[in-house]
């Protein structure tokens, strides 16, 4: 079930507004329970068959934990937490990456595996990590262990960020998951966040998803026709991500809990590493303090830095998906981060602040470019037409035409990618006008959100394979 | 600093007050609000409430069903159709809708050319014109109505779409019908041509199918006609003005429709006028779908029989060759297989057969039954 979708915020989520509220709240029990019945269902209805899956990784990686906390100061406690890494890699491994390994395998060794074929568990890549997270912080004693199964998986299944994040850790939900406060102010804040969200996904990003079809499928070879491309297609992913992460968020606010930022203007990044700092940030923390760090990060030698980073970051392309693409795209962003962290970074500081910004976005779409293509040689015909190398015409009948039809769209996605937008929205909270305008906004972004989602336009899921 | 606190939590109020009335609000209007079971404006059946059963939810079927049930059944659907289509035409500019467009008041809707989808049907075209023996074999294209009123749009383009079908049809005659029309030849709110604009359409097949056109017709009025894009655009568009022509052929012929139940033809009118009052009115032209019709007209200028191969828009053309032949066979693959034919119709020899088909056709060939 998608969060823009009418069955979601017409029928799912009122029932859960209701019923969480109905319920007593001297604890929060009675309202986790309501919470993980709703996040069960909500799961259910897009995967039925592999919501025990779900369940019994939940169950492995509380049961672990149950362990990791028994054996605490014991070599026991850590094979409780390898046996929970293992449970849980494995099953992201299995379900995830199995058929992309028999395909590498036959294509090396000319042996014909048959493939798996398995249906891609939703949200798999989330929730493992959220589980896993878990485990590893109770090793370290991060946080404390969860006694509940329930509440645990609770958590784990949460709905608002269970197929798509932010990846919420475990310890910095705990203290909600026991006591939380529903305030006026953040039901409103909620609220108002999640049909910003919603207006982001279904008003900006799935009509840019138009045109990244369009130009994809026009067969027209022309610069304009790649460069509107990759620039619908970065504005379609920021928006899409971003946009759902401000549903996740705003509803975790409606329901007490306090989701971190996952976004913070990507696109105004003046260097890849600023871009870093600003892209899915729950997923770059996660690599950051259980990969990278426990790697040595960068208090060690060169060389090992060099190694830390490479596979954090060939672990974060292959984290997106199995696919080639993924794991280039992922080296890629760690040559560049490599080159700024010990050739670049201090000759780009001293350029141009304009420069700077060209800098990051030319890369960033190049970038893009590689995670979107179905093959590294389609990858290199697109980056090859974005510069007009080869037969590539510098615009056509197609390219022009949705150029001009996109405009406005395209024009309103670069203004929302940046923070002019918030800006002036703190500006204008400052004045009287807010107490109507607000709640005005709020209105007619949902109403006409509605009136997207009836008139059935198109509303693509592109975390399937995340 | 009091004053702050008090606007900010009557902003709060009032933002949780907007959300809460939009969401509960259509959660209260959608269950007492009976949906319709068509969509008129969309001219189709709206999506039923689907079957509950352990293996509906097992397989997801429930679920797929239901997202289409929740959007169909939306309280005040139409208002919000048109909200759309003002938002996204006069708020973001754009140029079109999912291909809708306005133009002139009127609308029209482009889809790129799919090249495969083509030659496919060139292939199938092909398939069918082998079987059919000694008879004379045309075939042409039906002007796409966005060449004349959007030709700024990526849809249509005849000369590819000419070049495609020269590949697999080279052994028959193509009658290009591109210069023959201007965007008046349309109704201004549907695909389709208005039969009393589309006199160069006969002249250009008459003078290569070997016809002198010659017939004169009286134009009958019938009234406002709303064609298939005021529903589908969901905007207010002026309606155009339904006409058709008629003279002695017209009237003297004998028109039959093929009839599934009795498995042969029945008699009836050529202009079913009360089909115009139906959900689709341009049925008033030889019943709307249709696998097989003939016209058969005994006092025509000649002995000679046509077979027609068509989508709808010969369906307000097959009246005006009328007086050229002795008998009309209009044959729409889309509701009868190729296979089955020769039950039906004996290709005469020394006839002429003409594949006449639109862009859309062309477009998504595999709705032809040719296998």
């Amino acid at each position: 079930m998608l969060f823009s979708s009418v069955t979601f915020l017409y029928y799912f989520f009122p029932l859960v507004l209701v019923l969480h509220f109905l319920m007593p709240h001297k604890t929060t029990k009675p309202r986790n329970y309501v919470l993980l019945l709703f996040s069960v269902v909500f799961y259910a209805w897009g995967e039925p068959k592999l919501l025990l899956l779900m369940l019994a990784q939940s169950f492995s990686g509380w049961f672990f934990g149950l362990f990791i906390e028994r054996w605490r100061g014991k070599k026991l406690s850590k094979a409780a937490l390898v046996a929970a890494l293992v449970v849980g890699i494995g099953g992201l491994m299995f379900f995830k990456y199995a058929d992309f390994f028999i395909e590498n395998f036959n294509a090396a060794t000319g042996i014909s595996v048959p493939l798996l074929r398995l249906a891609l568990p939703l949200g798999i890549s989330f929730y493992t990590f959220q589980i896993l997270s878990y485990d590893i912080d109770l090793y370290r004693s991060e946080c404390e262990m969860q006694p509940n199964y329930f509440t645990f998986t609770t958590y784990v299944t949460l709905f608002p960020q269970l197929i798509a994040g932010p990846i919420v850790r475990y310890v910095d939900v705990a203290a909600e998951l026991a006591e939380r406060q529903i305030t006026l102010t953040a039901f409103a804040g909620g609220a108002r966040r999640f049909v910003i969200g919603l207006g982001k996904k279904v008003l900006i990003a799935n009509v840019l998803g138009e045109l990244v079809d369009i130009c994809k499928t026009s067969g027209e070879h022309s610069v304009l026709n790649a460069w509107l491309y990759i620039i619908a297609y970065a504005l379609h992913l920021y928006f899409d991500f971003s946009g759902y992460s401000d549903m996740a968020i705003g509803m975790g606010h409606m329901l007490g809990f306090k989701f971190l930022e996952n976004f913070n203007y990507p696109y105004i990044a003046r260097s890849i590493t600023d871009l870093w700092r600003r892209w899915h940030m729950s997923l770059s923390s996660w690599f950051r303090d259980y990969v990278y760090i426990p790697l040595g990060g960068n208090r060690c030698s060169k060389p090992r830095q060099v190694f830390n980073i490479l596979v954090v970051w060939f672990c974060t392309g292959f984290w997106h998906g199995a696919g080639w693409n993924f794991i280039v795209w992922g080296l890629y962003f760690a040559a560049l981060l490599l080159l700024e962290k010990f050739v670049l970074g201090k000759v780009l500081d001293k350029l141009p602040r304009v420069i700077q910004h060209i800098y990051a976005l030319v890369f960033i779409l190049i970038g893009w470019t590689i995670f979107d293509a179905p093959t590294l040689v389609t990858a290199g015909e697109r980056i090859a037409a974005l510069f007009g190398v080869g037969d590539t015409a510098l615009a056509g009948v197609s390219s022009l035409y949705y150029l001009r039809s996109y405009a406005v769209p395209l024009i309103l996605a670069t203004i929302g990618a940046t923070p002019i937008v918030r800006r002036a929205a703190t500006w204008v909270q400052q004045k009287r006008v807010t107490t109507v305008l607000e709640p005005l906004t709020v209105l007619l972004l949902l109403v006409l959100v509605t009136a997207y989602l009836v008139d059935g336009s198109f509303n693509p899921f592109i975390y399937f394979r995340f | 600093m009091e004053n702050t606190t008090n606007n900010s939590k009557t902003r709060s109020i009032l933002t949780i007050a907007a959300f809460l009335l939009v969401m509960f609000g259509f959660v209260i209007l959608n269950r007492a609000i009976t949906p319709p079971d068509v969509s008129q404006s969309e001219r189709r059946q709206l999506a039923k409430l689907p079957t509950l059963t352990l293996q509906t939810l097992a397989n997801a079927d429930f679920m797929d069903g239901f997202e289409d049930f929740a959007a169909d059944s939306f309280a005040f659907r139409e208002n919000l159709r048109t909200l759309r289509a003002f938002a996204v035409l006069d708020v973001f500019r754009m140029s079109d809708k999912s291909g809708l467009y306005r133009a002139d008041g009127g609308a029209g809707k482009f889809e790129p050319v799919n090249d495969k989808s083509i030659l496919q049907a060139a292939d199938k075209i092909a398939k069918v014109a082998e079987t059919l023996g000694d008879v004379n074999i045309y075939y042409a294209v039906v002007p796409d109505k966005n060449i004349y009123v959007a030709p700024q749009t990526p849809g249509y383009e005849p000369a590819r779409v000419a070049a495609l079908l020269a590949e697999r049809l080279g052994a028959y005659t193509a009658i290009d019908l591109t210069d023959t029309l201007g965007g008046d030849a349309y109704y201004r709110t549907d695909l389709h041509w208005d039969q009393p604009r589309i006199a160069p359409v006969v002249d250009k097949l008459g003078a290569a199918m070997n016809f002198a056109p010659s017939a004169d017709f009286e134009t009958r009025t019938l009234g406002e006609f709303n064609g298939v894009y005021t529903g589908q655009l969901a905007l207010p568009l002026t309606p155009d003005t339904m006409t058709y022509l008629e003279n002695s052929a017209t009237v003297g012929a004998t028109t039959q429709y093929f009839d599934i139940a009795s498995n042969g033809f029945l008699d009836g009118d050529m202009y079913d006028l009360e089909a115009f009052k139906g959900g689709d009115p341009y049925d008033l032209f030889l019943r709307g779908a249709q696998p097989l019709i003939t016209i058969t007209n005994p006092d025509a200028q000649s002995n000679r029989e046509l077979y027609l191969f068509r989508d709808s828009f010969s369906s307000s053309l097959a009246p005006l060759l009328a007086p050229y032949y002795s008998r009309i066979t209009l044959i729409d693959l889309r509701y009868i297989d190729s296979r089955v034919l020769d039950q039906y119709v004996k290709f005469a020899p020394d006839s002429d057969v003409l594949f006449l088909y639109s862009s859309q056709i062309l477009n998504n060939s595999a709705i032809l039954n040719v296998s």
